[in-house]
């Protein structure tokens, strides 16, 4: 192990003549899913300050709205105009349930394309980092049935992703996912719900520890009334509570917005979201807040800026340091994403084969646990997951039976090939181009390309000595079955 | 005997018995048996094998109403004629592919749940497949898994162990078996029967090796994974050694169902299988089509039961089908059928009361509408977790559903 770092050294920018290969695929695979050869070449070639430029662009990639969920909106209008005109419970009933069934395809639709867009290895990285944003500002499906608002909540992350948190936590608080989900539609001037404040405070901005009860309870004056409707937010007066509050030792008549200022400027704010990316890129065990502090005091002075602070976070010494070097255990989206990107497929459209794996290695969606989001590490990890990811490799790297499929399914993929995409699984041609290289050459080429850890010698001779093993007309079913137990191993299971 | 009989065996015939037993946390329940004797097979457990038609079964043309004129003008090309069904009863009969389900009817061992289905029926095969899996209302979702929460229910304070406690052979984990505690669950590939044909002999070698990583996640990603392979070195060997007791015919689907019949005869503490058989989503040209694949269940079915009557398991082992829906009563422009709603299945097993349960579907129906169930999969699910797993059915079910008469 090498010395540990001390705060200032390790927040100092990586010395350029640190930034290698390795350094390069340590960086594509944990801020993004896979580390590409040709990726890997061009960041070392490029240098990290030109590839952090390239990873966290200051203009967020493009997301909109998937065709179907426009239609499903147009729909769901029609349908809720029924639903007002309903005369019998019945009939509402009916109503009802088609509204139901809109939703959900239009949340598995948003799932689906959101998947196609991140599996792009141009924007892996700040596709993930949606993933750590809403890994915070967590809002779930199960209570907020509305698709639209969670493509609204995600939008907000996505566009405000770049520049100041405060700006992004406002806009966040008047988000109508997150007003439904932490009970703001519910507050109001005579019954505060303190449940934003508290998540707020707690999750969002300073972290446990960093204020009061008196604090919740004031600040949840200030956000009474927030409401969201077809015209989309407003401050209901009645409900609004424009009274002094006391919020961290400021009395005055503080709005929501002035109250996410006042935290702000709270000595842990600084830190605190530094610490969460750490958590969710670097390690399961973050050094406390205090480590922080350099790379808080430069966040701060960008006034918050998000760019600089993953400019700053990927670009820093302690980012490369050797305890942090293979040894994260991937999420489902990243298991799956990196599997998608190694292997240079497309992903296969269908929520069967991308969804319900995700599913069934532990990560559904647009379902996060609780408000804490996914604790992850290894609780990703038992033998279901694992068999789950097992299965998925297997299914990435074997020709698809079409056969099997039913009719929707086929339309789905034939949508896709129209759409230039075609390469759902890793086909006969693709194993034989590896296969021409040789046991010798398909052990290297599936080690060094596939694994984040340096495997010893007897590692590679395992897989030579599995290659050789069997009739020569066998070779290229050992490779496609050498290539499977690589991405099922315990290695490629690591960042 | 198809276990090893000593643990020394189990450790010569793996390729790197050491390896994978240092870094396997638990030693399977059967290898702590064997150390000591040879296991028999309990006398009173209970299996469930779950076989599902995916794509959406044709209910109206395998349990079929001969003799409803309504049957005949809804199906101008695809209604079967009543000397070509085999006779149930004076109204019904199954379709001419199910000759040797027709004689496991006769002998008391088959059962035909008429009409199931659920209120509010989703047509999408994802969702529709969803509801059966969890055993939700299809207006509600529920995260976990019918069989998931029996497991949840029946292993909770268990040992720990790497013997799976469910196993499906399928393309994918089905979402039946997701409980709120994890579970050993294991897929086998579809027609993959020998180990020597999948990578798993290569991660053997490669998650076993024997030098320490320094890394504590990778240690642990490696004894985890080692846990699940112990248990599935054991699977592929009572695979790769089994001779069954009855002849299958070829195709994955029986071959898939005499891997559950070795796995059973082992004496595997698994108590539930799930097994898949595709290409039920009929929309066009459907006639072939569905008789080959009923050719296929039925058949399949027939050598698993008389497979397990041979070596005298047959009272261990209940069997279900089901479907994620039936289709359209009217047939389409393709002579096919589209999504539609309820449809019968099967019970299979040693001892079934009577051949028909439940009412059959009423076929007077408006212009290109659907059939209302007239029985609750639930109620399927409630009576078999009640009557042969001997468990809590309400509890996992989250509500009360009627029994059925099939395990009177």
């Amino acid at each position: 192990m090498s010395a540990p770092l001390t705060p200032e050294q390790a927040w100092q920018p990586l010395p350029a003549s640190a930034w290698d290969a390795s350094a390069a695929r340590h960086l594509l695979r944990r801020a993004g899913w896979a580390a590409r050869p040709a990726e890997v070449d061009r960041a070392v070639s490029e240098g990290l300050p030109a590839t952090l430029e390239r990873l966290f662009p200051s203009t967020p990639p493009p997301f909109p709205r998937p065709v179907f969920m426009v239609k499903a909106e147009e729909r769901l209008v029609e349908v809720r105009a029924k639903k007002r005109a309903a005369a019998t419970p019945e009939e509402r009933r009916v109503v009802d349930r088609d509204e139901r069934e809109l939703e959900r395809l239009a949340s598995i639709e948003f799932s689906l394309k959101w998947l196609q867009a991140a599996a792009d290895p141009a924007r892996g990285a700040y596709e993930k980092w949606l993933l750590c944003l809403a890994d915070v500002y967590v809002v779930a499906f199960e209570k907020v049935r509305r698709a639209e608002y969670h493509y609204v909540h995600r939008d907000l992350l996505r566009t405000l992703g770049t520049g100041p948190a405060p700006v992004l936590t406002k806009a966040i608080s008047r988000s109508p996912a997150m007003i439904d989900y932490l009970d703001l539609s519910r507050s109001s001037k005579r019954a505060p719900n303190e449940n934003f404040a508290r998540e707020l405070f707690e999750l969002f901005v300073l972290g446990e520890g960093h204020y009061t009860e008196t604090d919740i309870k004031q600040a949840a004056r200030a956000f009474a009334g927030y409401r969201h409707g077809r015209d989309g937010f407003r401050l209901d007066p009645r409900a609004a509570d424009t009274g002094s509050k006391t919020v961290f030792g400021r009395t005055g008549p503080w709005t929501g917005d002035e109250v996410i200022d006042l935290a702000y400027a709270q000595p842990a704010a600084a830190t605190f979201l530094p610490r969460e990316m750490a958590r969710f890129y670097l390690t399961q065990t973050p050094p406390p807040p205090e480590f922080f502090a350099p790379l808080g005091a430069t966040w701060r002075t960008s006034g918050f800026e998000l760019r600089t602070l993953c400019h700053a976070f990927f670009g820093s010494t302690v980012f490369y340091h050797p305890d942090h070097r293979a040894n994260y255990i991937k999420s489902p989206v990243h298991y799956l994403l990196g599997l998608v990107q190694d292997l240079g497929l497309d992903l296969l459209p269908l929520p069967r084969t991308t969804l319900q794996p995700l599913r069934q290695m532990g990560q559904n969606l647009l379902e996060p646990p609780n408000v804490r989001g996914w604790v992850g590490g290894r609780l990703w990890i038992n033998s279901s997951t694992l068999a789950a990811r097992r299965q998925l490799a297997r299914t990435l790297c074997t020709p698809l039976d079409e056969d099997t499929l039913n009719a929707d399914e086929r339309l789905e993929l034939t949508a896709a090939r129209d759409a230039g995409r075609a390469r759902f699984t890793v086909d006969d041609d693709r194993i034989r181009d590896l296969a021409s290289l040789g046991a010798r050459g398909v052990a290297d080429r599936l080690c060094d390309f596939f694994l984040p850890v340096g495997v010893p010698p007897a590692y590679r001779a395992a897989v030579v000595d599995y290659l050789q093993t069997g009739a020569p007309g066998e070779f290229e079913e050992r490779v496609r079955r050498a290539t499977i137990a690589l991405l099922q191993s315990p290695e490629y299971q690591l960042c | 005997m198809l276990l090893p009989s000593t643990r020394r065996e189990f450790l010569r015939h793996s390729t790197r018995g050491i390896g994978l037993l240092a870094f396997s946390r638990f030693a399977p329940r059967f290898l702590v048996q064997s150390s000591l004797a040879a296991p028999a097979p309990e006398k009173d457990r209970r299996i469930l094998v779950l076989v599902q038609l995916a794509g959406g079964n044709d209910g109206l043309n395998t349990v079929v109403p001969f003799d409803d004129p309504a049957y005949h003008a809804l199906r101008p090309t695809l209604a079967l004629k009543q000397n070509a069904v085999l006779t149930v009863s004076d109204h019904l009969g199954l379709h001419p592919a199910c000759a040797p389900l027709h004689a496991l009817l006769k002998e008391g061992r088959l059962g035909i749940v008429q009409n199931v289905g659920y209120p509010n029926p989703n047509r999408s095969h994802f969702r529709s497949t969803e509801i059966w899996e969890t055993a939700s209302d299809a207006d509600a979702s529920l995260p976990s898994g019918w069989i998931g929460r029996y497991l949840d229910n029946a292993c909770a304070g268990a040992p720990a162990s790497s013997d799976p406690d469910a196993i499906h052979i399928s393309a994918e984990v089905p979402q039946s078996f997701g409980g709120a505690l994890p579970h050993a669950t294991f897929g086998l590939a579809l027609g993959a029967a020998r180990a020597s044909r999948t990578e798993t002999p290569l991660l053997e070698r490669l998650a076993g090796r024997e030098d320490p990583v320094a890394d504590s996640n990778h240690a642990f990603l490696r004894a985890t994974l080692m846990d699940t392979l112990v248990a599935e070195k054991n699977i592929q060997r009572i695979l790769d050694a089994a001779k069954p007791a009855a002849p299958y015919p070829a195709g994955n689907f029986a071959q898939a169902l005499r891997n559950v019949s070795a796995l059973v005869a082992a004496g595997l503490p698994t108590r539930v299988y799930f097994v898949s058989l595709g290409g039920f989503d009929t929309h066009a040209n459907q006639a072939n089509a569905h008789a080959n694949l009923l050719r296929q269940l039925s058949e399949g079915l027939a050598a698993f039961q008389a497979d397990l009557t041979a070596r005298r398991l047959d009272d261990q082992v209940l069997t279900m089908t089901f479907s994620e829906f039936g289709r359209r009563p009217v047939e389409n422009e393709s002579r096919g059928t589209d999504h539609g709603t309820a449809a019968p299945l099967f019970v299979m097993g040693h001892r079934i009361a009577g051949p028909l349960h439940g009412a059959p579907p009423d076929l007077r129906v408006e212009k290109n509408a659907d059939i209302r169930f007239g029985t609750d999969f639930r109620s399927v699910y409630a009576t078999v977790l009640d009557r042969w797993l001997e468990t809590p059915a309400d509890a996992i079910l989250g509500a009360r559903h009627e029994r059925l008469g099939f395990l009177a």
